[in-house]
């Protein structure tokens, strides 16, 4: 039973970063139509950021959060309004092909300005952790599932409560209606896809505090994003995190079974994600259009 | 079918003629390097280093005319194609390392098995459409080359696990002109059965499902049958791609068998030449896979890049080709084919044009 316990609290501190990297992920897919095979690399630029401003001024890593966002919402929103928003008339191959040629030059002029260390960031408090019994929790990933929840919430208020929200709400439900309502689609796309790439960064930032992080790392976190959005199901941040939070106790449990150990994380998340494809691919929250 | 001009048809008649000195220079080469023409003196045109490069580039000949097949010509956006390299790569390997068969009866389980397997997760897959489908591929892709690394049996690695499986070197004299050759044969192979496919009642199904499934399904087109009959055949050709590398590479592991970056390279190959077309993604693995090779400095014409030290130099290569890859979606979305096929010239208009229709 304790086992259980520790392997349920492990799963949903992991499930955290996920959702993290999930939001960004969901929004830029749901609203826009692409799937952004850049997010990995937007997460790892968030990373560096992070470990920038902790390492050379010293900052807590949790105040860089917000630089990390508004950071990246500035490059998300260039490279949407500058590029990407190029080819939203184009068959679906090509934003994926997109993405592919942003991801390959982020992580490359990462490479040469960072070199292919790891690096991490290990504030003072990173060793300590809350006693619960046998279980230990640290209290930076105990932190970073606050932040990743306070992120979706949000993300969530943002789309539902605000202007800028609605016109979102309105690009993802009928193009062509929006901008004749007055909508400025080039604005809102590129806008959209800011508030995807902020959500990388603050995913960045809470990831370089718990594990090393270096330029080539950030393509399992662009896979982890799609299980994550298609367990969950599309449109919803709700729905995200749910998936989020489910992927963490998946993968905590897959890894639990003996002999399989973390080797198969990769095989585990991709055998979900297919058969929920195929049985329910709505995802799990997700409503039939 | 849009009438041609005098100079569409001047500007195709070129390519033709070019892509006739290309292939003719790329066959008759090898020839160069058995002793008969050496002992008459006749220059050596293919060394050791000429085969590596040139088996590679036929070797995405055939990985980018099979994707074709699936995604060009069924219009399924297929992102995890690997697999099937990497099942064929472990197929002839297996058979041929701890089997102790002889290469040439172990290549053709390589596309049999490939076949077989894309035929089993093809029924669920290709149920799904648009980016569920491509997403879903790739995951087959990804979780495929893991399971393959660490599948442990009694404690020991099934597949050599992570330090990777070796081959007995196969004995036949001139290695890398028989591989080469191999390979090509391979890649007639994979033009041709483009070929047949675009003129056959099964290729008329598989462009009708690309261009409105539902309409092919009432017209009688049994969609299940073909989309996993295309998505098999493609398999096929890539796992035979598979097989040959194995042997002639004589080691194969998880990142030589399944790189996911091939998934990429291959989808910008047929993009590159044109999708739909027989020689088009034959022209684009030539095109890109010369490229990839003179911006990673490994063809024997390179050029110096100004401030940057050698090591930087494979990322600035990739850094390139990122940028190259951003351009060529951007402004030349419907393939080099439009222009290199005549049908258009490659004009200022002409790139201004396909970058109005794709904008927002």
């Amino acid at each position: 039973m304790d086992a259980f316990v520790q392997l349920v609290i492990l799963g949903l501190l992991a499930g955290g970063v996920y959702v993290a990297v999930g939001v960004g992920f969901g929004l830029v897919w749901g609203v826009l139509n692409i799937v952004n095979l850049a997010h990995g690399a937007l997460v790892v630029v968030g990373g560096y950021i992070t470990w920038q401003l902790f390492t050379g001024f010293g900052l807590d890593p949790f105040l860089t959060l917000p630089l990390d966002a508004a950071a990246l919402f500035i490059l998300g929103y260039a490279l949407q309004r500058g590029v990407i928003n190029r080819i939203i008339r184009a068959p679906l191959l090509f934003t994926f092909l997109l993405t592919f040629g942003v991801n390959l030059v982020i992580v490359n002029i990462l490479l040469l300005i960072f070199g292919s260390d790891f690096r991490s960031v290990t504030p003072a408090y990173s060793g300590q952790g809350l006693e619960l019994g046998s279980v230990v929790i640290p209290y930076v990933r105990l932190a970073s599932l606050g932040a990743a929840i306070l992120l979706a919430a949000g993300l969530a208020f943002l789309l539902n409560r605000t202007r800028i929200g609605l016109a979102i709400h309105a690009i993802s439900a009928d193009r062509d209606a929006a901008q004749l309502v007055g909508i400025d689609l080039r604005h809102a796309y590129a806008v959209t896809y800011g508030l995807g790439a902020a959500c990388a960064g603050i995913a960045g930032g809470l990831i370089a505090m718990i594990q090393a992080i270096t330029p080539t790392a950030g393509e399992p976190y662009t896979l982890q994003a799609f299980v994550v959005v298609i367990l969950g199901g599309l449109g919803r941040v709700s729905a995200t995190v749910v998936g989020g939070l489910a992927f963490g106790l998946v993968e905590a449990f897959g890894q639990s079974i003996p002999g399989s150990g973390s080797v198969f994380a990769n095989a585990i998340a991709f055998g979900l994600m297919v058969l929920v494809l195929v049985t329910r691919p709505q995802g799990l929250m997700g409503r039939l259009h | 079918m849009i009438a041609t001009t005098d100079s569409q048809r001047r500007w195709r008649r070129a390519f033709v003629i070019a892509g006739a000195i290309v292939a003719g220079y790329a066959l008759l080469a090898p020839l160069t390097s058995l002793d008969v023409a050496q002992s008459a003196n006749i220059p050596l045109l293919a060394d050791k280093f000429w085969f590596r490069i040139a088996t590679y580039i036929v070797m995405f000949v055939v990985m980018a005319s099979a994707w074709n097949i699936i995604g060009g010509i069924t219009g399924y956006a297929a992102f995890g194609n690997v697999a099937f390299f990497g099942i064929g790569a472990y197929t002839t390997g297996m058979l041929i390392a701890k089997a102790k068969w002889p290469f040439l009866l172990a290549l053709p389980l390589a596309p049999v098995l490939a076949a077989s397997f894309a035929a089993l997760i093809g029924l669920p897959l290709l149920r799904l459409r648009g980016h569920y489908f491509a997403v879903a591929s790739l995951g087959v892709g990804v979780a495929l080359g893991e399971l393959v690394q660490n599948i442990d049996y009694d404690g020991r690695p099934v597949f050599g696990g992570a330090s990777g499986l070796f081959l007995p070197i196969y004995a036949v004299g001139h290695r890398g002109l028989f591989f080469f050759y191999l390979m090509c044969g391979a890649a007639a192979l994979a033009i041709a059965v483009t070929w047949w496919v675009l003129r056959s009642r099964f290729g008329y199904g598989l462009i009708a499902i690309r261009e409105n499934e539902e309409a092919a399904a009432v017209l009688g087109v049994n969609t299940t049958a073909y989309k996993v009959a295309a998505f098999a055949l493609a398999a096929a050709l890539t796992g035979l791609a598979g097989g040959i590398f194995s042997q002639w590479n004589v080691f194969i592991n998880q990142d030589n068998a399944f790189p996911i970056e091939y998934n990429v390279q291959m989808i910008l190959m047929a993009l590159l030449g044109g999708t739909g077309t027989v020689f088009g993604p034959a022209a684009g693995a030539l095109l890109l896979q010369l490229l990839i090779q003179f911006l990673g400095g490994s063809l024997p014409i390179s050029l110096d890049i100004p401030f940057v030290s050698s090591e930087a130099r494979p990322i600035i290569a990739q850094v390139i080709l990122g940028l190259l890859l951003i351009v060529v979606v951007v402004f030349v979305p419907r393939g080099a084919i439009d222009f290199f096929g005549g049908r258009t010239r490659l004009s200022l208009a002409y790139l201004r044009r396909s970058l109005r229709e794709t904008s927002l």
